[in-house]
């Protein structure tokens, strides 16, 4: 487990591209204080890490997929109707230099 | 107030079919519901395109129960054309191309939609006080809260502004809320109905549900909307039933079982006493009753795992939202993409969801993985686990849906519970396991209803539908509505 | 000292369906931004994936050729990172369950037969195109979402020749397979290499450095060997290899620094809730394997065994549309496999080249072009006179056997006929049989001559010099 410091939490934050407001980080640093513990007792639940962890609610599988069929596509119009930076039909952004990789270190 | 929507879809069905109102007067009714709304329940509404929809029906069949009745959405169902943001600036001005498909499904019956109501924020909150639009109070007392996170859709119903509204239920958005708002909120099996067009807060644990002042009224819902969607693969193929039919024919299992620890840990006397009042109706009635010894160290368990496995998914579920292909622009002059996401989601997210995604991504890092997120998924899974124990001798998990009238809006907190009671989470249960589950009124206390909540085997909605019918008639709690308002 | 290089390769091979991994937008290349997505690609709220049938059945072939375990359930996890083309902020692919593991490739480098082991496939899904102008980028959604099988090998690769072959092998099953266009140059095969040194005897990896931009198969080997060369440089010189990533320089021929490697991004990688997990038929499984098209180690092995060269074989392999072509007209009853292979890859290669056509736009039948290398294999006629055949098919889309009976370029094998001519011939010279008997040889060279003239070039010339040998013996000494 990375130890959770105000630092670690801002990492965190900007991580998930946000800013924290002033006083934010102390507030999250205390709930951790809460949540931890709260792990530490999910921990010590008897079996707990006998078994698999659950996504699915109940284990029923699909068979089915879907057949390749592509369905009428949006309108280029449409598509972007909901962009609010754009240029023509294209979403426009700040010129892409970074790359997906620096991310701040954790 | 309202002169038709505080009736049932059956009785307006039985108005429409007979030619006594027609679906105009109904939306109009409801459209007035809106306008003279009390609580804050609303974040847009699309009334001119239901006075078109209302104006194309002449006439109404007998088997067509659900046309030319007004409802409304929680406003986390994408809508084509009707601006939909879940009560989140993230989202503002964001206005779908798409219906979700039960949307569409309830289009296709003929239902009206009329507005879209209010929620907590990208429904991460249980109070129906962190949206946008600010609290949404509770019509039997606006000191206190409805609930939520589909809180205005429970505010409107209880108003008797249409008599039925959509909600979602991740952890008992919706059968919590209905339980302070006096009406019948359910939450069916996981996969039942599809979730296409419902803006995601935890797939895993997310169910469509809904309110309406009648449990018959649910049962047709269900009907009109189970199936598998080609959109949706987590829907099940198994083959939907008439869920009206189990209601109508009684069609009850048998063994009711309650938590010992439950009823050990109840302080209101009062709901004690009707929650007991009920159980010795229900024996009456010819069902076995009986308690239940769950374990209560994973009832302790269910605050954490519900809360670090829906923040998880969360943080996942909306990383889509960066003002890029929709909500609003950044307009600080970023400088890298970085700058201009980070600028939309820093003003579109409000502290309280700021904070819960850091927990969420915190608890998903591959370094802390094992000890939270998959720590909880397992602890969900000896709940579930034993949970299916109970179903193996039991048919129906019955408890009341509140133990506590509902919380006083000065009184909220929105921090992480430090030493969270399990009574208060017990519903959550439900999702963890995807089942069946339903609340309906079971009393008043100083006039604000308590609702008891029925749960079952996934799939086996229709057993639940019929036994909450069962204690409806028991109860004789029946579409109520907040008519003498505190 | 000396170094081993330790060479591992992803590839990502875009799939080849109408529609995309898990939604139904149309998989449609070079048509105008924004116009080929659905709600879905875009990822607005309430969107959910759906698994694409035929990338599946795409995704079993290739594990089935690279003799893979194939999963019989398939799971899904989320991979989680913000980067604008990515919309839902993350890709779904396949982290903890591939549809692939524990597989094989066999490759030829440097005479060498060698293995090189895959270690899985799994599918995922592509993103955006971004289109990076002066002070701006523009975001297009069109490829967002069109399926992925990324190929990732062991480190078992020692050179630059050996990661060529690799790759060369991979492009060869994923196209032979029908399952993508496997084209480096526009993207729909791309590799990532990782290259690392070691000295001679270790086991443990040296620190590598991953290496993109490749965008033809030559490039690799290209990219391989000067990375190789770099870092023995730098351990030669008493340095240390940095974690990095570097693309190839086309124009300067070696690998240049994008960024240095910082610690790992953490993917935050979790199953994927919105899939329940997919049980895949047995018969579907099996259909997918039952379905698939031959592949080039097969034909490899079939065009030996009929005598054809390793070169020749390798030239035929590089397209699949002429190797299909070529035993097409092998099953159609071509006689002379070389013959056939000549004219094919040179004359009709070169037509088609000359001319800018495809294989396609050929004026003729399979039929008629057997018929045509069978002219030829059985001596009908000769091969100044096939080349004037051969064009009058390809220019004129003429039947051979009727450019034949126009031109008259019929050889005359009627052997009464050609025994006339033959006694004629002998008759009128017996001087030059004298020489024969003599022992000069190359009177026999003039007696063919004579039968051919008297013929005006029909006769079949082996068979008469058959005819001439049986009458005038062996040459003299």
């Amino acid at each position: 487990m990375i130890k959770v410091t105000k630092e670690v939490i801002e990492v965190c934050a900007q991580n998930l591209l946000f800013d924290l407001n002033p006083g934010q980080a102390d507030l999250i640093f205390e709930e951790f204080n809460t949540v931890l513990a709260q792990i530490d007792y999910l921990s010590h639940i008897p079996h707990v890490d006998e078994v698999d962890p659950m996504t699915f609610p109940y284990s029923e599988h699909q068979k089915l997929m879907r057949e390749d069929r592509p369905s009428k596509p949006l309108k280029a119009q449409d598509a972007v109707k909901n962009c609010n930076s754009k240029l023509g039909v294209q979403v426009k952004l700040p010129k892409v230099v970074g790359n997906k990789n620096d991310q701040v270190d954790e | 107030m309202t002169k038709w929507m505080n009736k049932t879809i059956g009785e307006l069905h039985q108005l429409l079919v007979e030619g006594k109102v027609t679906a105009s007067e109904l939306v109009e009714d409801c459209i007035q519901g809106v306008l003279n709304d009390s609580c804050n329940s609303f974040e847009a509404t699309c009334f001119e395109e239901a006075r078109k929809e209302a104006r194309k029906i002449k006439e109404v069949k007998e088997d067509e129960y659900l046309k030319g009745i007004p409802y409304l959405a929680k406003d986390n169902y994408s809508t084509k054309g009707v601006e939909t943001t879940a009560s989140s600036n993230i989202l503002n001005g964001y206005v779908p191309l798409f219906d979700a498909t039960v949307v569409r499904k309830l289009r296709q019956k003929g239902m009206i939609m009329v507005a879209h109501t209010s929620m907590d924020e990208l429904a991460m909150g249980g109070t129906g006080t962190t949206g946008k639009r600010g609290v949404t109070t509770n019509p039997y007392d606006h000191e206190r809260i409805v609930g939520g996170s589909s809180s205005g859709s429970a505010a409107a119903l209880a108003q008797g502004i249409a008599p039925m509204s959509l909600g979602s239920d991740t952890g008992d958005s919706v059968r919590k809320p209905a339980s302070h708002a006096g009406l019948v909120g359910f939450k069916p099996t996981w996969g039942r109905i599809s979730r296409f067009g419902l803006f995601p807060f935890a797939p895993s644990l997310d169910t469509i549900a809904y309110f309406t002042r009648d449990v018959k009224d649910s049962a047709y819902l269900l009907s009109a909307l189970a199936g598998h969607d080609n959109n949706d693969m987590s829907t099940s193929y198994r083959k939907k039933e008439k869920y009206e039919r189990y209601v109508e024919e009684k069609k009850t299992l048998h063994r009711i079982g309650y938590f010992k620890a439950v009823v050990d840990a109840m302080q209101d006397e009062k709901i004690k006493a009707a929650f007991f009042d009920l159980l010795e109706k229900l024996r009456k009635a010819g069902y076995e009753v009986s308690e239940y010894d769950y374990p209560s160290d994973l009832l302790d368990a269910l605050y954490p795992t519900y809360m670090i496995i829906s923040c998880a998914e969360a943080t996942s579920n909306n990383a889509n939202l960066d003002g890029v292909r929709f909500g609003p622009a950044a307009k600080d002059n970023p400088q890298t993409y970085r700058e201009y996401m980070k600028e939309c989601r820093t003003k579109g997210f409000t502290d309280l969801i700021k904070r819960r995604f850091v927990i969420g991504s915190f608890s998903l890092l591959s370094a802390n993985q094992d000890e939270m997120f998959s720590r909880a998924q397992k602890a969900r899974r000896l709940i579930v686990n034993k949970m299916n124990e109970f179903f193996d001798s039991f048919d129906y998990f019955i408890t009341p849906a509140a133990f506590s009238l509902p919380k006083k809006i000065c009184d909220l907190s929105t921090a992480w519970s430090t030493n969270p009671d399990f009574l208060d989470n017990i519903m959550t249960i439900g999702n963890f396991g995807g089942y069946p589950s339903i609340t309906l009124p079971m009393m008043k206390e100083d006039g604000i209803p308590v609702g008891v909540n029925v749960t079952g085997r996934v799939f086996e909605d229709g057993a639940v539908l019929a036994l909450a019918d069962e204690i409806q008639t028991l109860t004789g709690l029946k579409n109520l509505t907040a008519k003498e308002v505190k | 000292m000396e170094y081993e290089p330790v060479i591992g390769i992803e590839i990502h091979v875009e799939l080849k369906t109408k529609s995309k991994m898990f939604s139904s937008g149309p998989c449609n290349f070079g048509e105008s931004p924004n116009t080929q997505t659905v709600p879905f690609d875009l990822a607005f709220p309430g969107t959910m994936p759906v698994v694409n049938r035929e990338a599946v059945n795409f995704g079993i072939k290739v594990c089935s050729a690279l003799h893979m375990n194939i999963a019989r359930t398939l799971y899904f996890d989320r991979k989680n990172y913000f980067y604008p083309d990515l919309p839902k902020g993350y890709q779904i692919t396949q982290q903890f369950h591939p549809i692939g593991t524990k597989g094989y490739v066999e490759i030829v480098s440097e005479g060498e037969k060698i293995r090189v082991g895959v270690d899985n496939a799994h599918l995922e899904e592509d993103t955006a195109k971004q289109i990076h102008l002066s002070n701006i980028s523009l975001l297009n959604f069109n490829r967002c979402g069109t399926p992925l099988i990324e190929i990732v090998s062991d480190p078992d690769m020692r050179s630059g020749d050996q990661a060529m072959k690799y790759v060369e092998a991979i492009r060869e099953i994923v196209t032979y397979l029908g399952v993508s266009d496997g084209k480096m140059e526009n993207g729909s095969l791309r590799c990532d290499i990782n290259i690392s040194l070691r000295k001679k005897g270790e086991t443990k990896f040296g620190t590598k450095a991953e290496c993109k931009n490749l965008n033809t198969i030559q490039n690799i080997k290209a990219a391989v060997d000067y990375e190789i060369k770099r870092q023995t440089e730098i351990l030669e010189s008493g340095g240390k290899v940095e974690q990095e990533t570097r693309r190839y320089d086309e124009a300067l021929k070696k690998t240049v620094l994008m960024r240095k490697k910082t610690d790992a991004v953490d993917y935050k990688y979790f199953r994927e809730p919105n899939i329940v997990p997919i049980d895949l038929a047995e018969d579907f499984i099996q259909d997918a394997i039952m379905s698939m098209n031959k592949l080039p180690n097969q034909y490899r092995e079939e065009l030996k065994a009929i005598g054809l060269g390793e070169y020749e074989i390798g030239e035929l392999l590089k397209d699949q549309k002429f190797t299909l072509y070529y035993t097409e007209c092998l099953s159609l009853g071509a006689k002379n496999p070389t013959l056939l292979w000549n004219y094919l890859m040179v004359d009709i290669l070169g037509y088609l080249n000359k001319k800018e056509i495809a294989l396609t736009d050929l004026k003729f039948t399979k039929e008629q072009f057997v018929a045509f290398i069978n002219l030829l294999a059985e001596n009908k006629i000769n091969s100044k006179q096939g080349k004037e055949v051969l064009l009058k098919m390809l220019e004129e889309g003429k039947d051979p056997l009727t450019v034949v009976k126009e031109e008259g370029f019929e050889q005359i094998s009627d052997e009464s006929y050609l025994q006339s001519l033959v006694d004629e011939v002998l008759a009128s010279n017996n001087q030059v049989v004298e020489d024969w008997k003599r022992g000069k040889d190359h009177a026999l060279g003039y007696l063919v001559g004579q039968v051919m003239k008297k013929s005006k070039g029909k006769a079949n010339p082996a068979r008469s010099k058959e005819m001439i040998l049986a009458i005038i013996g062996p040459c003299g000494k």
